[in-house]
């Protein structure tokens, strides 16, 4: 088991060598997506590796002539590893916006170093009226044929189903794992569960539910957890994966993250893809499901704050961590509503906001330790 | 001693303060006369104006707002009541304002806005719709969303304008009637569009006279003229302002009488927004060192294309194509701004460019990749200087004199390498 999870670990944390290496065993072609929206398996079925783009390992320093240093780390970090050389085996990417900061990385890309393909996509957030359903389905189509083109290799609809049925089945083997860290939290340290999933988006999914399908008995039979932690809960940290010494800090602290809100997490699996006659359409209804509610999606009606609530009643956990990911709009936007529909539910919440660059680690420690004061005098 | 620059005032521009008053004014007192009311961000606000409705265009009154120096107070009640400071102020600021209505917390009276009946997020940016989503779930008022992409490049206008006229038509005009209670009023959208055709007409031979060196105007005199081809769309009154501006231009050219006195020493180009709460400020500290800012992206961006506009034929579908064949929208993004600078640059005879990089709003993307491409395509040298266009808190003004000091010590080694003239 241990090997599984350090496998997972170093592609989550070395995804340079570890994709370099894949694209030299496989010859194939890997196709770096915006994170979030982008449906990969249209490009598994191009017989591509789908990846999705990750914050970088080291400091931003040349990426500072391309991008303002007031961006988020996602973005910032991205740029400064294109202008390093360091996605070279990336043969494609393929971009969208979710906020501003988004809609500007691919013309930095595309004007100062362009990758063999390139695919600006318009996905359109959640309003109501048709007009938005059918103008999904008009971009993915674009999307379907561009990487035709890129592969030389058509997606039928034998294909894309089939490529459904293995994100699918990685859905669920990664659902049964969270499963698993709910009944028995502690089991699964945050950080392990964090390169559990984070590694799924940088894999070869066939390659990944088999790795998962080995790990989960050996995970279930994993020791229950000893001693008297608080339950919390994860939220936010949209586009990026959190740092893990942070992860780290909140279990030290004496709490256990029994289940989390966060996109290098349930997110990522949330919400199946039925298999149907019109695997397009059914990518666009995938896409278009209001849970768990998305603050980059424009969705008013769906309120953020329910889900979230709902997400720690139904886990019995006692507060829940918002990682708030610095320059981050649709967040921080939201983060009022958040902050006062916790209040008005008595359920404690903390604010960690986070950076690229870890600041001071020792600041987190003071806020956690000042929340785990609150829950302890509210219990 | 450093030689001393003035800005030589157009008349004209004086005229225009009245008409963006009234029509602030005929918002703010629209409820009293039983007039529905729309908030709007993005340019669906013609929908709401063909309709009678009192309309409010959210970057306009930002800058309304932060013009008459209410913006520091707004910001602060928003800031009081929860929001945090790395959002875009303009957000802030309508958060602000609703708060300040709804609670009865005072706030300058010339910058109230009624709540409204409706907000129109027109969505071309994000931020754009999380204000409106952020006041629904905070007041429950009613929203339609619009997405306005902004296009990535020219070759998408062909799919992007038929997805948004339908939102249009199937969307937003529905709704329009339903808070309205009455059919959608097709020939009004077609009379302000005759109107506006005719002003932006009369603008663009306006901008032609940024050409001439000495420019007769600044970017300063534009900026405080554009109320007219935008929120003030469709009323007469602006046509006879830019006929009188187009004259005062044309004496001042035929004259040889320099925008800035004794003369226009360098000819700059301002990117990004205009610092619309601390326009004064910013315009003496460029004047200072005899530079005219004469062109820009933003000032740039308001239905430049007015010979697509054909209010004759399907009112709707003619907007769309202002906004996107028009290059109304696409202006913002890297690639399309790079072929506008492309031809400016050398047409206007530029000698430079300031970057004005709002640190609460990244709607100019591509600042640093054009700051690069324009040094290398045409020598031009460029500064960013980050501050905000409405909240002071934001950036610190020794920090930008410095950077405006070691630009125009560039510019000044540079002048003998003006290619230009
Ligand atoms: S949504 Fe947030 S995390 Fe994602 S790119 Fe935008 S600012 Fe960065
Ligand atoms: S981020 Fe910029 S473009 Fe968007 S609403 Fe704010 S000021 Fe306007």
């Amino acid at each position: 088991m241990e090997k599984v999870l350090s496998r997972f670990a170093a592609v989550s944390t070395d995804p340079y060598t570890a994709l370099t290496t894949w694209k030299q065993d496989t010859g194939r072609k890997i196709i770096g997506c915006f994170p979030m929206r982008i449906p990969e398996e249209i490009i598994h079925a191009s017989g591509m590796l789908p990846v999705v783009m990750w914050r970088g390992n080291e400091a931003v320093t040349l990426g500072h002539s391309y991008v303002h240093n007031f961006n988020c780390g996602l973005t910032r970090s991205f740029i400064d590893d294109v202008m390093k050389e360091k996605l070279n085996f990336m043969d494609g990417m393929i971009f969208y916006r979710s906020c501003l900061q988004a809609e500007e990385i691919p013309s930095t890309i595309e004007l100062n170093a362009p990758p063999s393909h390139f695919l600006y996509l318009y996905l359109p957030p959640l309003y109501p009226g048709i007009p938005f359903r059918d103008f999904l389905i008009q971009e993915l189509k674009r999307m379907k044929q561009r990487l035709e083109e890129w592969s030389g290799q058509e997606i039928t609809n034998e294909s894309l189903n089939n490529s459904i049925e293995i994100y699918n089945k990685n859905r669920s083997l990664l659902k049964r794992i969270y499963e698993l860290r709910k009944k028995r939290p502690g089991t699964i340290k945050a950080r392990e569960m964090l390169a559990i999933v984070h590694s799924s988006m940088l894999m070869d999914k066939e390659e990944h539910n088999s790795l998962l399908e080995s790990l989960l008995p050996e995970l279930e039979g994993r020791k229950e957890l000893t001693g008297d932690k608080i339950r919390v809960v994860l939220s936010g940290g949209l586009c990026q994966t959190p740092h893990t010494a942070i992860l780290d800090l909140i279990e030290e602290t004496g709490m256990v993250v029994v289940d989390d809100d966060i996109y290098t997490g349930s997110r990522y699996f949330a919400n199946d893809v039925t298999l149907g006659d019109n695997p397009l359409e059914s990518l666009a209804d995938r896409y278009m499901k209001k849970t768990p509610p998305d603050p980059t999606m424009g969705d008013w009606n769906t309120l953020w704050t329910d889900y979230m609530v709902d997400k720690v009643k139904e886990n019995s956990a006692k507060g829940m961590v918002s990682l708030l990911i610095k320059y981050c709009p649709p967040h921080l936007c939201y983060y009022p509503d958040i902050r006062r529909r916790f209040d008005k539910e008595g359920i404690p919440e903390v604010l960690l906001e986070v950076e690229h660059e870890i600041v001071s680690l020792e600041q987190v420690r003071t806020r956690l330790q000042a929340f785990i004061e609150v829950i302890k005098g509210g219990a | 001693m450093r030689q001393q620059f003035k800005i030589n005032r157009l008349a004209t521009t004086g005229l225009m303060g009245p008409m963006v008053d009234k029509h602030w004014e005929e918002l703010r007192t629209a409820k009293e006369r039983g007039e529905k009311v729309a908030w709007c961000s993005g340019v669906p606000f013609i929908f709401a104006y063909a309709m009678d409705m009192k309309c409010h265009f959210m970057a306009g009154y930002s800058a309304y707002c932060a013009g008459r120096k209410a913006a520091e107070q707004i910001l602060e009640i928003a800031e009081n009541t929860g929001e945090l400071p790395d959002t875009c102020s303009y957000h802030r600021l309508h958060m602000g304002m609703a708060e300040a209505v709804k609670n009865g917390i005072p706030v300058k009276e010339d910058v109230i806005l009624p709540i409204p009946d409706l907000m129109i997020a027109g969505r071309v940016c994000p931020e754009m719709s999380h204000y409106a989503e952020a006041l629904y779930r905070k007041f429950g008022i009613e929203v339609v969303g619009i997405e306005l992409m902004t296009p990535y490049q020219e070759s998408d206008y062909s799919f992007l304008e038929p997805f948004v006229e339908r939102q249009f038509k199937e969307v937003l005009i529905p709704k329009m009637e339903e808070v309205c209670g009455k059919p959608f009023n097709y020939d009004r959208m077609r009379e302000i569009l005759t109107v506006l055709k005719k002003v932006a007409t009369i603008r663009n031979e306006c901008l032609e006279y940024f050409k001439k060196v000495p420019s007769p105007w600044t970017l300063w005199d534009y900026g405080v003229s554009l109320a007219p081809v935008i929120y003030l769309m469709g009323k007469p009154e602006t046509v006879p302002y830019y006929e009188k501006l187009k004259a005062e231009l044309e004496d001042r050219a035929k004259n040889n009488i320099s925008a800035i006195s004794p003369e226009e020493k360098y000819r700059v180009f301002w990117d990004g927004w205009l610092p619309w709460g601390f326009l004064g400020q910013f315009a003496r500290k460029i004047t200072s060192y005899g530079a005219n800012p004469i062109s820009g992206r933003y000032p740039w961006e308001m239905f430049p294309r007015p010979d697509l506009i054909d209010p004759e034929g399907d009112p709707v579908r003619t907007f769309v194509k202002a906004l996107y064949t028009g290059t109304m929208l696409g202006n913002n993004m890297a690639k399309p701004g790079l072929s506008l600078m492309d031809k400016i640059v050398p047409e206007y005879n530029i000698d430079g460019i300031i970057f004005f990089t709002a640190k609460s709003c990244r709607i100019w993307k591509g600042q640093m990749t054009m700051l690069n491409q324009m040094e290398r395509r045409y020598g031009i040298p460029g500064i960013t200087l980050e501050a905000d266009m409405a909240d002071g808190k934001m950036f610190s003004e020794a920090q930008i004199d410095t950077r405006l000091n070691a630009f125009f010590e560039v510019l000044e080694a540079r002048k003998e390498k003006r290619r230009w003239i």
